[in-house]
């Protein structure tokens, strides 16, 4: 009877010895978490400020900075440029980048190592590297400073972006669904269409979503297409930021993050961002 | 159909040896992306190697002047120099940091581990420019920090943080640790439970339990992050140019500066393409150490 007593005791007390190096990691885990949302937080809550300057305690509460980026037209028109310029450069990384991953994700040769390699070297390349590079070589094609060059640049970075996922998803799947459809007779367009399109669509939507959100913030990409017309949105912000400081850019990047939230969320609704995240 | 389906037979039994037979994409599928990789990101790549050595001061008689004065002119090899010792620093940082946290994500955290996740992906969903001006307001003059510090009266006089090189270091692991935090613990996954519970069964501390069997098996991700967080942090120049007061100064900065002020192109393409030669030969160092040790990712 002692003896077990002593036993559940001792358990007890290790139980407990565990749970102080235990307790201890969660501890720095949750304050790691603070320090990733704090400096987020900080910008939504000054975007409220009625300072016009960086100020705590904030003397009081106001949507001025709000109204003030409305009626700051640099910044709604890159706004919308910058939107503009993530969903095609990630649609037409979709539809550079797919078809290529689709040969070699399933090719044993040396070629298609190669090849991915290439689709993936973009990421690996410093952005402002590319971005200085590119704008020498569109000047010389008589492109210069414009939308589509920005869109050009853009697409590059999309192209590994959406290759990545997609090429995850799709050495995941089985070839028999598709010599399954062959077989059945369907063409190469009808399998593609009906089997392999449908099998890899959480891999184009994922490297997409992560398509979008990187080009709505590459600014040492965007930084070299700006002009007064064309422009996206980090580089009007990093050019206001550098003449005045007030509260405005909180409220821009506030707004900012909301759209990205809100595309979470219709996505979410659509899809399952959850899905998205597990590939 | 009598061919198929013995072939359909034969394939269930091997199923590798049928990968080869069908395949729905043909070659020519490629010819898209290849034909715009080249022409919109090697081609730009090789041009400005060549403008690098033909543009400006660099000529055919002398055509490595621009590289030269990158590594002997003193301020220009001090900027490379701060350039590495800002990436080294940046990545040490970060794996101490953010081991830990693949850790309990992977050992500890069960469900709650998707929280984890969300956590580290959100900050995705904001500008590096807000994740930048949110330190600002924390660290600035009358920022939050320094007005709490007054007020519990552990301060005197505001603290001058924005202006030091502390603040870059700061909002630097703040962006990168999660890619860090993410690259571990996808390795550490694989790490099978078991092994750990099998040295702890035969003896051995927790310490040494770690040391022995779960760092090791983790090694690749630390490899993979360590590179992912090195090579980001080479390209960076946003944090150095709005935090710190300019006290750190690295060559991404420096080509923004170059391109923004004296429009030396010559001279930026070539500061340009020592920073692609740095991320190059990290990804290099990581295939080979990686590959070399042979586990499964």
């Amino acid at each position: 009877m002692s003896n077990t007593t002593q036993h559940g005791r001792r358990r007890i007390r290790k139980a407990r010895r565990i749970d102080w190096g235990g307790a201890a990691l969660l501890l720095y885990v949750i304050a790691f978490l603070v320090f990733l949302v704090m400096p987020i937080i900080a910008v939504v809550a000054v975007s409220f400020s009625s300072a016009s300057f960086i100020v705590f305690p904030m003397p009081g509460l106001s949507l001025r900075w709000y109204g003030r980026i409305i009626a700051y037209r640099p910044f709604i028109d890159s706004l919308i440029v910058s939107i503009e310029i993530a969903v095609c450069s990630a649609t037409l990384g979709a539809f550079l980048g797919v078809p290529a991953v689709l040969w070699v994700a399933r090719s044993p040769s040396r070629i298609a190592s190669v090849v991915a390699n290439l689709l993936l070297a973009p990421i690996a390349v410093p952005a402002i590297v590319l971005g200085f590079a590119l704008l020498y070589l569109l000047s010389d094609l008589m492109l210069g400073i414009s939308f589509l060059s920005l869109l050009i640049a853009h697409t590059v970075i999309a192209i590994p972006y959406v290759a990545r996922t997609t090429f995850a998803v799709y050495r995941a799947q089985s070839p028999d669904l598709e010599e399954a459809a062959a077989v059945l007779g369907a063409s190469r367009w009808q399998t593609l269409r009906h089997v392999t399109v449908p099998l890899i669509r959480p891999g184009i939507f994922a490297g997409g979503l992560f398509a979008v959100l990187i080009s709505l913030d590459n600014l040492p990409l965007s930084f070299f297409f700006g002009n007064s017309d064309v422009n996206t949105l980090p580089v009007v912000m990093l050019s206001y930021m550098q003449n005045q400081f007030d509260p405005s850019i909180a409220a821009i990047s506030t707004v900012q993050m909301l759209i990205a939230l809100v595309t979470l969320a219709v996505v979410q609704a659509l899809y399952g961002v959850d899905r998205l995240i597990t590939t | 159909m009598t061919s198929t389906r013995t072939d359909a037979g034969a394939t269930t039994v091997h199923p590798r040896a049928r990968r080869a037979r069908f395949r729905l994409a043909r070659p020519s599928w490629t010819w898209p992306a290849l034909a715009y990789l080249s022409v919109f990101f090697l081609l730009p790549l090789i041009t400005n190697l060549v403008r690098s050595v033909s543009t400006g001061e660099a000529s055919w008689s002398n055509p490595f002047v621009y590289y030269v004065k990158l590594i002997t002119d003193r301020y220009y090899l001090g900027v490379l120099l701060e350039t590495l010792f800002v990436s080294i620093v940046t990545t040490i940082l970060c794996l101490l940091v953010s081991y830990p946290i693949s850790y309990f994500m992977v050992r500890k955290a069960g469900r709650w581990n998707v929280v984890i996740v969300f956590f580290l992906v959100a900050p995705l969903l904001t500008s590096i420019i807000m994740r930048t001006f949110g330190w600002t307001v924390l660290a600035a003059r009358r920022g939050l920090f320094n007005t709490w510090l007054m007020e519990t009266h552990l301060l005197a006089r505001p603290l001058d943080a924005l202006n030091g090189p502390v603040i870059v270091y700061v909002a630097l692991v703040h962006v990168l640790a999660p890619f860090m935090i993410l690259s571990i613990s996808a390795v550490l996954q694989t790490v099978d439970v078991r092994l750990e519970e099998s040295a702890r069964l035969l003896g051995a501390g927790r310490v040494s339990t770690f040391l022995r069997v779960t760092l090791p098996l983790s090694l690749d991700g630390i490899t993979n992050g360590c590179t992912l967080v090195f090579v980001l942090t080479n390209g960076s120049f946003l944090t150095m140019l709005l935090l710190g007061g300019g006290t750190i100064k690295t060559l991404a900065l420096l080509i923004y500066q170059q391109f923004n002020l004296t429009q030396d192109i010559g001279f930026a393409a070539a500061m340009g393409n020592i920073l692609l030669i740095m991320a190059l030969v990290c990804l290099l160092l990581q295939a080979r150490l990686v590959r070399r040790r042979n586990v499964k990712q």
